[in-house]
């Protein structure tokens, strides 16, 4: 059996799309948890400006919680994103500071490049350990976890890295970070007609699966939200007044977030993950290259890693050391939340995002309740617990 | 610096190097040898005091500073100093002090590592009528002096000059870390300044949150929530480090706001530019050059028979532990617009640092206006 055809089989198909029923189930949640949070700030928590906040603060560990699904699914995991964030993190603003890094100060777009490539590079060096050094990824990625956390400390000697470019700092959402609303509604409308034409070609492929009705009402549902998105960014004034528009942030995550699901849904890279998830020795067996997938799964979670490292530089308008300490862990319960499985090959990029916004909400609207910190801990770990069993009851499967 | 007789620092160092070694006679001779090259040095300076210290772990930037400081008090005092460091060890830092005492210091001064794992060092020393100095980090037993900068005042510092800028209004906490002891003091010194205005009600409370980690990124977050609950209306935010400040600068700089007062401690360089460019009131520092000339002080005061109360602006401190111990604490310094130049002449950050982007006229703070 060709990989093509192992993975064009019942069973992945059923595999992925299973996350569908459930991303459903998970909105629902999500839709009564905003309600009520609502209601218990008097209207704060769903006002136009704290949703563009929740969505800024979801981004970096959104943008991570994509990659980490692929690396979940494939039957690892990482653990050293966190680090790997702060060190790199560290190293963006070095080479941009005057007193940094030697070399510096560069331009902001070289720091930026830099530290991505820097990132990547990690995320390769975990993936060549567990891929070809057969170590097991938790042991692999728990010491990454330690030296990337160290080298972030060592890049300054612990001193915090300041300030960062004014241009680059816009990346993070903050001053003059926001698209404005033309912008916006424009990216609005280039949005609705990709989800159209790409709903509009899937149906003339197959136009069998029902008549156009059966298409137009995901769709008006699809551009609802596009619309509403758009609508709630340009209502929130920027500090001259003007409508403020997206911010970049979450612009960056949308990007991202489309990017990876392509990867996972579209390419055959994708098609060998979840192949590898499924059953890792008949996906060796049926030819797929199992060691290579798997160290581009890691280098693109640490890529990743790298992109989230430039939204929290940019958005602190510094470099600290303690950057992104328990991120990890943080992304690891997104991806889960989401419906990642921790037994490998099931899993979504959307449930994911999902997820990060879920954990975010929580925390988010619990500071609005100016709930203390220790109990904000103990009530997200326990939602962590009630949706992941709640789940894998509905399923009827492990975790 | 090592005034021995043994001629060479590298034979001293092979001789150091052999005494800690584990293998007793060889550790005991070396130790021996380095004892009776140390005694006709000390014959002809007519006893000076020799004041052995052990640093927990040297290799952290700070503690340089400190030594310097501590050095050259000794010198001026004609006392001699010995040092070992830890590496963050407690088996290396329990035989660090057997062989300064060994080596004939006087007194000790000790940067624990892990104060517990100390108890065997301390008691020896203190059968041998050895006083002891904690030197920053508290040890908690009754015959050990502590000296460390007083954290309650930190608190009361920034409350006070947040009120110098703000006497009222709608103030906002943000905490350090809930597991740190320091937290709760730096806290408790706020509110001894504000609880009369909270009383009044010339202070509202609108917002009050720990930050686990004392993480900036984590305080900017809590930041946003706080001016999101209380629709961008807070006068003040009462910070306890200059780490999370500016994680509240960011959140306030994002949303437009300036002129909100913030305050923070360590002396944090990008803070202090923070506060050159207007966006931070106050960071309180503490600095270790004071610290380390207190040390010398104290340790030549204790070795020379002076009473642990009987050291000027001496008190006894009571450990968390409840352990009444003879301490000395320093008096931290505020550090606002007006006296940059303070840390800026003490070496402590470059005036090119500091004054990074701010621009020059009449309005800059006084340290980065152009000197006549």
């Amino acid at each position: 059996m060709s990989p093509e055809a192992l993975s064009a089989s019942d069973a992945t198909r059923a595999r992925v799309s299973a996350p569908g029923a459930r991303t459903g189930a998970m909105l629902i949640a999500l839709g009564v948890l905003w309600l009520a949070l609502d209601v218990a700030t008097g209207g704060l928590f769903l006002s136009p400006r704290n949703l563009v906040n929740l969505a800024v603060q979801a981004s970096a560990v959104g943008v991570m919680a994509t990659g980490m699904v692929l690396v979940i699914v494939a039957r690892q995991i990482d653990l050293s994103i966190g680090s790997v964030l702060g060190f790199t993190g560290m190293v963006i603003a070095g080479l941009q500071v005057e007193d940094g890094l030697p070399g510096g100060p560069l331009p902001w777009p070289i720091a930026l490049c830099a530290g991505i490539a820097l990132a990547c590079a990690i995320g390769a060096w975990h993936g060549a350990w567990v891929a070809y050094a057969r170590l097991p990824a938790f042991v692999a990625t728990l010491a990454g976890l330690l030296v990337f956390r160290g080298a972030a400390w060592l890049v300054s000697d612990g001193r915090t890295l300041a300030p960062l470019d004014a241009t680059y700092t816009r990346i993070g959402g903050g001053l003059h970070g926001t698209i404005g609303a033309t912008a916006t509604w424009w990216l609005a409308a280039a949005i609705s007609a990709g989800i159209a034409a790409s709903r509009l070609s899937g149906w003339r492929r197959a136009p069998s699966s029902g008549g156009l009705a059966r298409i137009a009402l995901p769709a008006a549902s699809l551009f609802g939200t596009v619309i509403a998105i758009a609508a709630i960014a340009n209502s929130v004034p920027a500090p001259d007044g003007s409508p403020a528009g997206l911010p970049l942030p979450v612009l960056v995550l949308g990007a991202v977030a489309l990017a990876v699901h392509g990867l996972a849904t579209r390419t055959r890279f994708g098609r060998h993950v979840f192949a590898i998830g499924g059953n890792p020795r008949a996906a060796e067996l049926a030819g797929i290259d199992v060691r290579g997938v798997t160290l581009r799964a890691f280098t693109l979670l640490g890529a990743l890693a790298g992109v989230a490292a430039v939204l929290t530089t940019a958005r602190l308008g510094a470099g600290t050391n303690s950057m992104g300490t328990l991120a990890e862990l943080a992304v690891i319960a997104a991806a889960v939340l989401g419906g990642t499985s921790l037994a490998g090959g099931a899993g979504s990029v959307g449930g994911a995002l999902l997820g990060a916004l879920w954990m975010q909400s929580l925390e988010n609207g619990m500071v609005l309740l100016d709930v203390t910190s220790a109990l904000r801990q103990v009530a997200i770990g326990l939602v962590l617990l009630i949706a992941v069993a709640a789940d894998a009851r509905w399923r009827g499967a492990a975790p | 610096m090592l005034a021995c007789a043994v001629p060479h620092r590298s034979a001293q160092l092979f001789l150091l190097a052999l005494a800690s070694l584990p293998g007793l006679t060889l550790r005991a001779l070396a130790a021996a040898m380095l004892v009776s090259s140390a005694l006709p040095a000390a014959a002809e300076t007519e006893h000076p005091v020799v004041v052995g210290v052990s640093w927990s772990h040297f290799q952290e930037e700070r503690w340089k500073i400190d030594e310097a400081s501590l050095v050259a008090a000794l010198g001026v005092r004609g006392a001699r100093y010995l040092s070992a460091d830890a590496q963050s060890s407690a088996e290396k830092q329990l035989a660090d002090l057997e062989n300064l005492v060994t080596r004939g210091a006087d007194v000790l001064v000790v940067v624990a590592h892990d104060p517990d794992a100390l108890r065997p060092a301390l008691a020896s020393a203190r059968a041998a009528g050895i006083p002891v100095v904690a030197y920053d980090r508290l040890i908690e037993s009754p015959d050990v002096f502590y000296l460390s900068f007083d954290n309650r005042r930190v608190g009361q510092i920034q409350a006070e000059q947040i009120l110098a800028v703000r006497p009222g209004g709608r103030f906002a906490f943000i905490k350090g870390s809930p597991q740190d002891p320091n937290t709760e003091f730096v806290y408790a010194g706020q509110l001894d300044v504000l609880r009369p205005a909270i009383d009044a009600g010339r202070v509202q409370v609108v917002g009050d949150q720990y930050v686990d980690g004392w993480l900036p990124e984590v305080a900017q977050r809590v930041t946003e929530q706080i001016l999101t609950r209380n629709g961008g209306r807070v006068d003040a935010f009462v910070c306890s480090n200059d780490g999370m400040a500016g994680g509240v600068a960011a959140a306030l700089a994002s949303g437009g706001r300036s002129g909100v007062p913030v305050s923070g401690q360590d002396g944090d360089q990008a803070a202090l530019n923070r506060i050159a460019l207007g966006r931070q009131t106050v960071s309180v520092w503490k600095d270790s050059r004071a610290l380390g000339r207190a040390a010398a002080e104290v340790s030549v005061a204790l070795a020379g028979g002076v009473r642990p109360e009987q050291i000027a602006g001496a008190q006894t401190f009571t450990t968390p532990g409840g352990v009444r111990v003879p301490a000395l604490l320093l008096e931290p310094v505020a550090i606002t617009r007006e006296n940059l130049d303070r840390v800026i002449e003490a070496g402590w950050a470059s005036r090119g640092a500091v004054c990074r982007g701010v621009a020059a006229g009449p309005e800059a703070p006084p340290a980065c206006r152009p000197k006549p």
